[in-house]
């Protein structure tokens, strides 16, 4: 078997040493090489870093695995529905904002006619200008609190709106996708992609409005002050718009892939903490740790590439952004020379390129923030793109009987994981399926409480398609134990009344009474309103599979299905749980993946699957004696 | 002049490297200092060059003034002519030094962001199981990749606003030199507006704080809505739970929104001080100007100074937020740095002879070498605790103290519950260190496992208990992570453990990726590779804790008659009640109150002995409830 299974052992088996650098030695820099290489050295090594860039941007657009990814379409419209959400917020941020940055642009102008009146007519009215830039100035600190407050309440707002939204698609996630999927993508969608989706829709947007407003009305009032001033600073500052656009092309690909390079520094150091009684049980105290430094090696080189970029962007704007000064002087001697130019608005224009910079820098490191919130946006707006798995009819289950019929299921196509299982349950007997691992067992389970639709065949309850039913009233029908061990951070109530809302609390209790737990929650602080769950009110891990078997006796199914596998029904607990489980299991039709022989000796009736298939049917005693038998193999090598 | 990644070889040398000074942990201070030292000069230079990066708007409005005179004013084109070139020479040159100043600040900063991260990774290294049991995980990692920021924002913010100062005095003598009462003025001016906006920093800071922890509890809120998210589709709560997200959503809003409504208040704040500062600085130009003291280009060259001062004040504002931010990391760190290891290594250590026998003082139980033992108890965390006697490891018994500052508490309630923290972290400390002085209580023949190296037994006994975990990276790795198993042997082990199924659902055979902590492996999967790497090591002495609580009954009967076999002829102990491996078992002993109360052969005490009879039925009547 192991021959076949492992046939492709010698091809993938590496016996060469791993690779002493982590990073392409193309990426290493010729120190001793003469000026002229290592200018091509340089632009190598920038074109390489580009390209895996690149790369990296396009794994996280089309990712080979895990959730979808929405297109850029979706994230404009989902950005305008939010704006258009709050209309009239907008407007206010934007008038604000505007009135604000003209109020600036007030004083330079004023400064400038100080200039003229006080050459021009030895200072005579300057008492008066002076009080007016007092005045504007109050007014320009006033709007800017104006507008910086509605930009606060405008950005929080979009951003708790969007938020919320993203945990709202989370909640809809189908079923079968939930029950199959591992959940780290979604988990570092929840955490990473929303607070740099958080940075962008908070500072980033308002930012960006505020940045363009500035610099579009400088730019009218540098017009206003003196054309002849204006356009040729204008026209040097616009020799910097090809580097800007490059560089906004490059650059959130480049901050991405460093955002990825980060977080891969983070999950080698979580495992190696998490993981510190491992690490040390095997001595693998140094490789962690070069581990560790062979993702910081990476991610310098990722550091490298923005910083590159921003060098070569900063080379063109720092010129362009600051020579007008020069540009101002020299025209400004010229006009004023024929006449054409005041001392004052020589003045006013200086101060108008000098503020500039400012907003233009900003306005460009906001728009690659926003480009970068919009990749994050875009893995967030994916998980709304799951498409459901069901769609529910409006039928209820006549009575309690469970069947299956001709079940076939692939989790890849054309590889049925089972081959046409029939089985009819009995109402209040307890099943046993027991199979070696891989026999379909599992996905037999599955199917029997409603989360994945056969291939073929039907799976029914009451003579309606479990998959036809909507989930709320599925969960009342059947349920799948899983992973019952989690405790959700909220009330104990919260946690108990999942599958019926609405529960009053004297079902509540009476649930927690039946799993033996009601004297520990009376005896909490708060009781049913005390906080549970990681960081909050701690709870021993029976108390926690006490709340767990809790909710399963609100939902009140009349059938259950536990996967042993996967109920991780904690062996340091099962003593004292036993009284709650026999609560639950009361009365209830149950069908039990069983591990444990000692669970199938005690059903009413044993599936056997092997292959797929369910190879005997019976009780422990038909079965036990057959020769030949599976089960009696089995059962043999437990007890002999 | 130091570069990124900076070499760091504190608390541990993977390298062989000899390990260097630990980090001065005596106090916050310190240890900034201790950070910036470890810089070797790259914000010092980094200064320097910020200098010169200003020197078009430090020198710039002055020689704009005197072009404005003498060129503009007097009529000479020559003048305007030298102005222009000068100015523009000028401006090359700061464009220059702007990005070797950018390259450095980059440098500076990821030099104290890696370094940091560096030493936590190393702090691991060296404190190995006993780091989580000091501290939470989660403020270890927030150090290295939190707070290590902060450390390099303090490294930038220290570079420009030392340059800002530095030009900040040079407009001063400028300034001084062109008018004496302007001079002082301006000297006199930008101080105390810096002086006068601090008291509103501090309830800034204290709201962004708030901030800051609500949205940090959000995300949790977020990631237990996620790890859940089975139970909430499966049995329901979708509801109930959206709701509590979306109520905490909203408080975080609204901290976020009194932050942001404290923030525009200050920068309103900025805008009407140095407005005033404007206005002051030109009032008294234009009666200097008319008295003729100034001339027209040095009033221009005024304003332009005036405008220019506002940056290096807010500079100055934001040094003393982010020092305040830079402490508060510091005593994170601390936390983190200062603990050291509580082990002593003894001055010679014993050698040890793992073909002896294993003797644990406690239960007076000796472990016959060559042997299979399967430890049944009647209470599972009695066989924990023996496994982790048996391998010399601290016990979890510790509630990790936490360092995170306390929102609500302010000055000396504050620091009355950081020394109550540090008094419970020496508390700690002095514990683990009273149980790692003297003999530990195991002996290898007649050697105590306190007198031979750590090193020494971790190599001769293993110990893989139920919190055993995966790392991400190959099969290959997963299996053979030293990298000296032949392809033969790391084949056995596979197949010892019966995971071959895993190299089979692998794309890429050994080549094959798994998941950080192997997440995308079922729990049944994940044990079987962690047997197969316990098991390819070949330790001497083998101590496995439940190695198949979460595999089915056909798969554990394979993997006990493999394991015993595979074994054979070495010290292997196998902590589990279930009867598939009981009947592999050379010897079985039960544990009763840390006391053995039953040893021999499972058929003969399942037949002869009443209370052996009793624990294994019990265990298979627990079984029979659970199903």
């Amino acid at each position: 078997m192991t021959a076949s299974l492992l046939d492709t052992s010698a091809a993938t088996w590496r016996d060469d040493p791993e690779p002493e650098d982590v990073v392409d030695p193309r990426l290493r820099v010729p120190y001793d090489a003469p000026p002229r290489e290592r200018l091509a050295a340089w632009r190598r090594r920038h074109r390489l870093r580009r390209e895996q860039a690149d790369e990296v941007y396009a794994a996280s657009r089309h990712p080979a695995r895990g959730w979808p990814v929405a297109g850029d379409r979706e994230v404009l419209r989902f950005a305008r529905t939010l704006i258009a959400e709050r209309k009239r917020a907008f407007v206010a941020l934007v008038a604000l904002n505007a009135l604000a940055a003209a109020t600036a642009l007030v004083v330079p102008r004023l400064l400038g006619d100080l200039v003229d009146l006080t050459v021009e007519s030895d200072g005579a009215g300057a008492g008066r200008i002076g009080l007016l830039v007092v005045g504007v100035v109050v007014l320009q600190a006033l709007f800017t609190f104006l507008a910086q407050r509605t930009s606060t309440l405008f950005g929080q707002d979009l951003l708790a709106s969007a938020r919320e939204y993203v945990v709202h698609t989370v909640l809809r996630l189908p079923l079968s996708r939930v029950e199959g999927a591992s959940t780290g993508d979604l988990v570092t969608r929840v955490t990473r992609d929303v607070g740099t989706m958080s940075r962008a829709v908070q500072f980033g947007l308002p930012m960006a409005i505020i940045s363009l407003l500035t610099v579009a009305l400088s730019v009218v009032a540098m017009l206003l002050n003196s054309v002849l001033l204006a356009v040729p600073s204008l026209l040097v500052i616009g020799t910097s718009y090809v580097a800007v656009r490059r560089y906004l092309r490059a650059a959130p690909r480049g901050y991405i892939t460093e955002g990825a390079t980060y977080s891969r520094i983070n999950t080698t150091l979580t495992e190696t903490v998490e993981g510190a009684r491992t690490v040390e049980a095997l001595g693998l105290a140094g490789r962690r740790v070069r581990q560790g430094d062979d993702d910081i090696e990476v991610s310098a080189q990722a550091e490298r590439y923005t910083m590159s970029l921003r060098n070569l962007l900063f080379a063109v704007i720092d010129v362009a952004f600051n020579t007008p000064r020069v540009v101002t002087l020299a025209v400004g001697a010229w006009g004023y020379a024929y006449g054409y130019l005041s001392l004052g608005q020589i003045t006013t224009a200086v101060l108008y390129v000098e503020a500039l910079a400012g907003p233009l820098d900003r306005l460009i490191g906001e728009l690659d923030r926003l480009q970068v919130g919009a990749t994050s946006t875009a893995r967030l707006l994916g998980i709304a793109e799951v498409p459901p798995d069901r769609t529910p009819l409006d039928v209820r289950p006549d009575g309690p009987r469970l069947v299956g019929k001709d079940l076939r299921f692939a989790y890849r196509e054309d590889h049925d994981v089972l081959h046409g299982v029939d089985l009819e349950l009995a109402t209040g007997e307890r099943l046993a399926i027991v199979g070696p691992s891989g026999s379909g067992k599992s996905t037999l389970g599955r199917l029997l409480s409603g989360i994945n639709r056969p291939r073929t065949g039907s799976a029914t309850v009451g003579g309606v398609a479990l998959v036809d039913l909507p989930l709320e009233v599925l969960r009342t029908e059947v349920a799948l134990v899983t992973q019952e061990h989690h405790v959700f951070i909220g009330t104990v109530r919260d946690n108990i009344v999942l599958a019926r809302e609405d529960s009053p609390d004297e079902a509540v209790w009476s649930a927690l009474a039946a799993v033996g737990s009601r004297d520990w929650v009376e005896r909490l602080p708060r009781g049913l309103d005390t906080r549970i769950g990681s960081g909050q009110q701690s709870l021993t891990p029976a108390q926690a599979q006490q709340i767990a078997l809790a909710r399963l006796i609100i939902a009140d199914p009349h059938t259950l299905v536990l996967d042993e596998a996967t109920s991780l029904i904690d062996p340091r607990t099962a003593r004292s749980l036993e009284g709650s489980m026999n609560a639950l299991l009361g009365g209830r039709t149950v069908v039990a993946i069983a591990h444990r022989l000692h669970t199938a000796h005690d059903a009413d009736r044993i599936a056997v699957v092997v292959d797929g298939r369910i190879v005997e049917l019976g009780s422990h005693e038909e079965l036990v004696d057959r020769p030949d038998g599976e089960y009696a193999a089995l059962w043999r090598a437990w007890t002999s | 002049m130091r570069d990124f990644p900076p070499l760091v070889s504190t608390f541990w040398s993977p390298y062989g490297e000899p390990v260097a000074k630990a980090p001065d942990t005596r106090s916050p201070v310190r240890f900034l200092w201790w950070v910036l030292r470890q810089q070797g000069g790259v914000v010092v230079v980094a200064t320097l060059f910020g200098v010169l990066w200003q020197l078009p708007l430090v020198v710039g409005p002055w020689i704009f003034g005197r072009a404005i005179d003498t060129g503009v004013v007097g009529q000479d084109p020559a003048a305007v002519a030298v102005g222009a070139g000068v100015l523009l020479a000028v401006t090359l040159v700061g464009a220059v030094f702007g990005i070797l100043l950018h390259t450095l600040v980059v440098r500076s900063w990821l030099i104290s962001l890696y370094g940091t991260t560096k030493n936590v990774t190393r702090k691991a290294a060296q404190m190995g199981h006993v780091l989580p049991r000091r501290s939470p995980t989660g403020e270890i990692l927030s150090v290295a990749s939190s707070d290590s920021d902060e450390f390099g924002a303090l490294t930038e913010i220290i570079a420009r606003a030392g340059s800002q100062l530095l030009s900040f005095l040079a407009v001063a003598a400028i300034v001084l030199a062109t008018s004496p009462r302007l001079g002082v003025v301006v000297l006199l001016a930008a101080p105390l507006l810096v002086g006068v906006a601090l008291p509103f920093l501090r309830p800034l800071h204290r709201r962004q704080e708030l901030e800051r922890s609500r949205n940090s509890e959000l995300t949790s809120m977020a990631t237990d809505i996620v790890a859940g998210l089975r139970i909430l589709r499966g049995i329901g709560g979708e509801r109930t739970f959206g709701r509590n997200y979306a109520e905490q959503s909203q408080r975080s809003r609204a901290a976020g929104v009194s932050a942001g409504i404290w923030q525009a208040v200050i920068e309103a704040l900025g805008v009407l001080f140095s407005g005033v500062f404007l206005v002051l600085l030109l009032w008294l130009g234009t009666r200097e100007l008319l008295a003729g003291r100034l001339t027209v280009g040095e009033l221009i060259a005024f304003l332009g100074y005036g405008l220019y001062l506002i940056g290096p004040i807010r500079t100055f504002f934001e040094f003393a937020q982010k020092l305040t931010r830079s402490l508060v990391s510091a005593r994170k760190a601390i936390a983190i740095f200062s603990p050291d290891s509580p082990w002593q290594e003894p001055t010679a250590a014993a050698p040890l002879d793992a073909t002896a026998p294993l003797t644990d003082d406690l239960t007076r139980l000796t472990l016959r070498p060559g042997q299979l033992t399967v430890v049944v108890s009647a209470v599972p965390e009695d066989s924990a605790r023996l496994a982790d006697r048996l391998g010399r490891y601290l016990p979890a018994d510790t509630e990790p103290v936490s360092e995170e500052p306390e929102l609500r508490l302010k000055g000396r309630a504050a620091r009355r519950a950081r020394s109550e923290r540090a008094r419970r972290r020496a508390e700690i400390a002095a514990r683990d260190a009273e149980r790692t002085r003297g003999p530990w209580g195991v002996r290898l023949g007649e050697v105590d496992l306190a007198a031979a190296a750590m090193a020494d037994v971790r190599a001769t006994i293993l110990v893989s208990d139920t919190g055993s975990q995966l790392f991400a990276g190959t099969l290959q790795d997963a299996v053979d992570p030293h990298r000296r198993l032949t392809r033969e042997q790391a084949e056995e082990a596979l197949l010892a453990a019966d995971a071959v199924d895993v190299y089979d659902a692998l794309p890429g055979g050994w080549q094959g990726e798994l998941d950080e902590r192997g997440r995308g492996l079922s729990g049944g999967q994940r044990q079987r590779v962690v047997l197969a790497r316990a098991l390819a090591v070949d330790a001497p002495v083998l101590v496995l804790v439940e190695p198949t609580s979460a595999v089915d009954a056909h798969t554990e009967a394979r993997i006990a008659e493999r394991v015993s076999r595979a074994r054979a002829g070495r010290t292997t102990v196998v902590c589990t009640v279930s009867p598939l491996w009981l009947h592999h078992a050379d010897r079985v002993v039960l544990l009763d109150d840390d006391r053995v109360v039953a040893d021999g052969r499972h058929d003969d005490l399942l037949a002869h002995d009443a209370a052996y009879r009793a624990v294994v039925t019990r265990t298979m009547q627990e079984e029979e409830v659970s199903r």
